[in-house]
């Protein structure tokens, strides 16, 4: 973790926290960038997901508060239990919140929602944690 | 038409300096009728000392006060300046971009590791073949 000046530790823990409670409810794992992205947002999105571990089974939230563009992306599996429906309402409860000026509560609310959202049965065989 | 305006401006004229005469003349009359407290009489057992000099009516009337000023400010100042640039939603962002929730040692797709370290070029074959095309998502504005 990079020890950011911009938002507080204690907003940075808020986000960790949400982070944390949305993989638990969902099994997927959830990775927030914050900040410019290196051309287009959509694409940096993708390359993001596309250089985690386990991109299939993950989600990556750009936030660009310069350009005011918010980015979801999900990867093969995860977008079969966190569909784009959800995300949809995902970033509309993260831009109400951004355009209040509350970055890291937004944040914060829109990860905890999408791990609500991608909450499925568990099937033990199949989600290894 | 011109006439006019002309009577008009010079009515507001008027105004005005009756005004300022008024404001002037109150003034004067106050101190002129405090002037005797302002007299120097010298009373019974009395010690005025020395008079100050001008380095010493500097050092009081404008060090000091400009000195407070400063410390003031630094004190106000002070907890915001330990703490650094923080995000103002009208103003953008002023930092390093923050990741959440990766591998400690994720490369960003700029080509910089999370540290900041050595610039790294993407693979092309990452960009290519990219798994997450299949996937969703969403994007907004705000």
């Amino acid at each position: 973790m990079l020890d950011g000046e911009v938002l507080t530790p204690r907003q940075q823990d808020e986000i960790n926290r949400a982070i944390d409670i949305a993989q638990r409810e969902s099994g997927l794992s959830f990775t927030v960038y914050v900040g410019p992205p290196t051309g287009d947002p959509r694409a940096f999105a993708r390359k993001l997901l596309a250089a985690l571990p386990d991109p299939e089974q993950s989600a990556v939230v750009v936030v660009d508060p310069t350009q005011r563009r918010l980015e979801i992306v999900t990867g093969r599996v995860a977008a079969r239990n966190l569909d784009d429906r959800a995300c949809m309402l995902a970033t509309a409860s993260m831009t109400s919140a951004f355009a209040a000026g509350d970055l890291s509560g937004g944040i914060a609310s829109g990860i905890v929602l999408l791990g609500e959202q991608a909450r499925h049965p568990r099937s033990l065989h199949l989600d290894n944690p | 038409m011109v006439g006019d305006r002309v009577d008009y401006r010079s009515a507001v004229t008027i105004r005005t300096v009756l005004r300022a005469a008024a404001v002037t003349g109150a003034t004067f009359g106050v101190v002129l009728l405090g002037s005797p407290a302002f007299a120097a009489h010298r009373d019974d057992g009395d010690d005025p000392g020395k008079g100050l000099s001008a380095l010493e009516t500097l050092l009081i009337f404008g060090v000091i006060p400009v000195a407070l000023f400063l410390l003031i400010a630094l004190l106000v100042s002070a907890p915001s300046i330990a703490r650094g640039p923080r995000y103002r939603a009208d103003r953008g962002w002023q930092g390093p971009p923050l990741v959440f929730g990766a591998p400690r040692d994720l490369q960003l797709p700029s080509g910089s590791t999370m540290s900041g370290g050595r610039a790294i070029e993407a693979a092309p074959g990452d960009s290519t073949s990219e798994p997450a095309s299949e996937g969703g998502g969403a994007s907004a504005r705000w």
